[in-house]
């Protein structure tokens, strides 16, 4: 269905290669899936395979891509292209351009030739297979992620092509929205469908996948049967997250006696009249890591940010660090919370990753800025990467620095929001390391978390919410 | 939070009218509203725009504009103040003598915010009860270039993205210590940690979007009309009277003149 013959490709902004030498022939009916590291070239392997590469970017191209046994470069344009292959990105907000969800997909079904009374059958089918019939009046801000994904899938589904391309199309989503996703691209498999993704989630896809792929810096650093792959235990840890030992090998002081550095009792909350909280009461004591579980619209944000101030209790009181948060301005309780919010994108305004650390050493009045930078840098391991531009570092990257910048606060407590979104195995495993390392400073790690296994293997204790509630509180055996 | 500028599912007259048919209001409400200079022929338009709000059952969601208009209202009038200063003193708004009130700045503020607020009240009307994609191909049948016509749409459709994604980035700059500067100079520049995520997220989105617009085949493909969008009844018994009251309005301005 598409082949790749040696290609290589460099982005007009410079620097090596994001893909070299890469060849590659996906079979009718297949389900291949891409994995790695961020920046190992995924995404650039997606949009090569599609097209969009030779027809949409500048850039170095070399090698040669077919789809369908004719070279991209013969196909006129991406509409063309678009007749037979389909293609969804990681993020699904860039692709839903209409106001409803049944519009989004009726508005690609009115361009793909069919009459009405197809495009009434097709569309039918499409709500079914995505699971979208009872959401087709919503509009696109009022969706969760899996849900918005689902629609940009469906979308992509009206023009009703045997090959379909995703990248990443779970990275943002939770348990639930990813079996979600998982379960709808089942049954495209068994109608046939050509699927070609890149994915961190192998567990989850298992049982879809026929091929595996796994990149590094570029090339293909394995390629074959998913049974065949992870025998060799260096594919096998950037394939399957793998974090065992964490816990043992960084031994923890413990806190019994010590007062709890955040103090939450009966706390309650209300988004407009929805109640978002309701009676939580939780310590956290110094030198702890504490995971927070449970599914979207739990409340497991919510209550992170009543940590620090952006939010206020309706109900109930938060101390932090001897201050009550409901009064103490958000600059004041800085200096005792550091949160590391899920998307590092939202954070990002400097021209060099030192920049951007300085941004909160500065609003704070740290002493000693240039040791701190330094010191927060190499710990993250990001002292190489000291004077680039923020955005142009990969995912992992990126979430390092963002660990670094809240990091050069100082805070007492570190809070984090999904800190592995986006990352493979081995880069997961990472900022869990750089995690249990601070704890064993004696800084208290809050970590929020739809990865039960990860919350199991690196916390203490494991905190889970479900409608605004604890529902259970349970230490982890060292 | 509120949305501004949304269309909203629901079945009204206006719902079900032809977008066509909706255009033509906007531009007779319009074109009455900025030609007129009497205030009281301005409050009756006002409240017609209003009872069309209460038949098309939105009433509500115009009105949530209501704030927006009042605001503009006190800016129109003092701009007015101190512009134009004619007709007799009322009062004074400073003590000594300062800032006359006048009935002539008062007429002319006044009649500013009410031609806005039909303007956007009625504009309100049209995209709560107008889906996009009708909207889309009304234009389109209208020759209004697909081009514009999606960067229309997409300005609509991103407004509430960008609200909740200016929020989250503005919480995330709080939480590193962020406050807004001091003075002109500080204050110009505290916008950065806020603005530079903002349309550096929108812009590499926008290339996305881009792609998937041509993927989808929207600026190439023919469109297979699927619900015929006709006139019916409703709509041209609505074309009607407003066609009758805009040749009236016209009559009786061009009498006036000639008088």
């Amino acid at each position: 269905m598409i082949t790749l013959e040696d290609v290589s490709y460099r982005y007009q902004r410079g620097g090596r290669d994001a893909v070299s030498g890469i060849s590659l022939s996906v079979s009718p009916g297949e389900c291949l899936m891409i994995t790695g590291p961020s920046g190992a070239g995924k995404t650039t392997l997606c949009m090569a395979a599609s097209g969009i590469l030779e027809h949409e970017f500048g850039g170095e191209k070399r090698g040669r891509v077919t789809i369908l046994g004719k070279d991209v470069r013969e196909y006129p344009g991406l509409p063309e292209i678009a007749s037979h292959v389909s293609v969804v990105f990681d993020d699904p907000e860039a692709q839903l351009i209409f106001t409803t969800v049944e519009e989004e997909i009726l508005s690609a079904l009115e361009r793909s030739g069919l009459s009405p009374a197809e495009i009434g059958q097709r569309l039918a089918s499409i709500l079914e297979i995505t699971r979208l019939a009872a959401l087709k009046d919503r509009p696109p801000h009022a969706l969760s992620g899996g849900q918005k994904q689902r629609v940009a899938l469906a979308a992509a589904l009206a023009l009703g092509t045997d090959i379909l391309i995703l990248d990443e199309p779970t990275a943002e989503l939770d348990e639930e929205g990813t079996a979600s996703i998982v379960s709808v691209l089942r049954d495209l498999k068994a109608q046939g469908k050509t699927i070609l993704l890149t994915e961190h989630k192998y567990s989850h896809f298992r049982d879809l996948v026929d091929r595996l792929v796994v990149m590094e810096g570029g090339r293909f650093r394995a390629i074959g049967t998913p049974c065949e792959l992870i025998t060799d235990r260096s594919v096998a840890e950037i394939v399957i997250p793998d974090f065992s030992g964490i816990r043992s090998s960084f031994p923890c002081r413990p806190h019994e006696g010590e007062n709890p550095v955040i103090s939450v009792r009966d706390l309650g909350f209300l988004y407009g009249d929805v109640p978002a909280l309701a009676g939580v009461s939780l310590d956290v004591y110094p030198g702890e890591f504490v995971a927070i579980v449970g599914e979207n619209g739990s409340g497991k944000t919510t209550l992170i940010k009543h940590f620090i101030g952006l939010l206020h209790a309706t109900r109930g009181s938060v101390t932090v660090d001897g201050k009550d948060a409901k009064v103490t301005p958000v600059s004041e309780l800085a200096h005792s919370v550091g949160l590391v919010f899920q998307n590092p994108d939202h954070m990002f305004f400097a021209d060099t990753v030192a920049g951007e650390v300085m941004f909160g050493i500065t609003n704070l009045g740290i002493p000693e800025p240039e040791a701190v930078l330094g010191e927060v840098l190499s710990r993250c391991r990001l002292s190489g990467a000291r004077d680039l531009y923020p955005r142009w570092l990969s995912r992992g990257e990126r979430q390092r620095l963002a660990i670094a910048c809240v990091l050069a606060m100082q805070p007492k407590v570190i809070v984090l929001d999904e800190p592995t979104t986006g990352l493979d195995g081995k880069e997961s495993r990472e900022v869990m390391e750089i995690l249990r390392q601070l704890q064993a400073e004696g800084r208290a790690i809050v970590m929020v978390t739809h990865n039960h296994e990860m919350a199991r293997e690196c916390a203490d204790r494991v905190v889970t919410m479900r409608a605004g509630r604890i529902v259970s509180d349970t230490r982890n055996g060292a | 939070m509120g949305e501004i500028l949304q269309y909203i599912h629901k079945d009204g007259l206006f719902h079900r009218m032809h977008p066509g048919t909706k255009i033509f209001f906007i531009l007779v409400i319009g074109i009455m509203a900025i030609l007129s200079l009497s205030i009281p022929f301005l409050c009756a338009l006002l409240g017609v725009v209003l009872v069309m709000a209460l038949a098309g059952r939105i009433l509500r969601e115009v009105l949530d504009q209501m704030k927006l208009i009042l605001a503009m209202s006190v800016i129109f009038i003092l701009i007015t103040l101190v512009t134009m200063p004619e007709g007799d003193v009322l009062f004074h708004l400073l003590p000594g003598g300062l800032l006359p009130v006048t009935t002539g700045a008062l007429d002319a503020g006044i009649i500013l915010t009410l031609r806005f607020a039909i303007l956007i009240m009625a504009f309100q009307i049209f995209v709560i009860t107008t889906q996009p994609r009708d909207l889309v191909n009304t234009l389109e049948k209208m020759r209004v270039p697909i081009e514009y016509n999606l960067m229309f749409l997409i300005a609509l459709r991103f407004i509430p993205t960008l609200q909740i994604e200016a929020r989250k980035i503005h919480e995330a700059q709080l939480a590193r210590g962020y406050s807004t500067g001091k003075g002109f100079v500080g204050r110009i520049r505290s916008v950065a940690p806020v603005m530079v995520p903002l349309v550096s997220n929108a812009l590499s989105r926008a290339n996305i979007l881009g792609i998937t617009i041509d993927m989808r085949g929207y600026r190439t493909r023919k469109r297979t009309p699927i619900r015929e969008e006709r006139l019916n009844m409703p709509d041209k018994v609505f074309v009607g009277v407003l066609g009758f009251a805009l040749a009236a309005y016209i009559a009786a301005t061009l009498l006036q003149i000639l008088r």
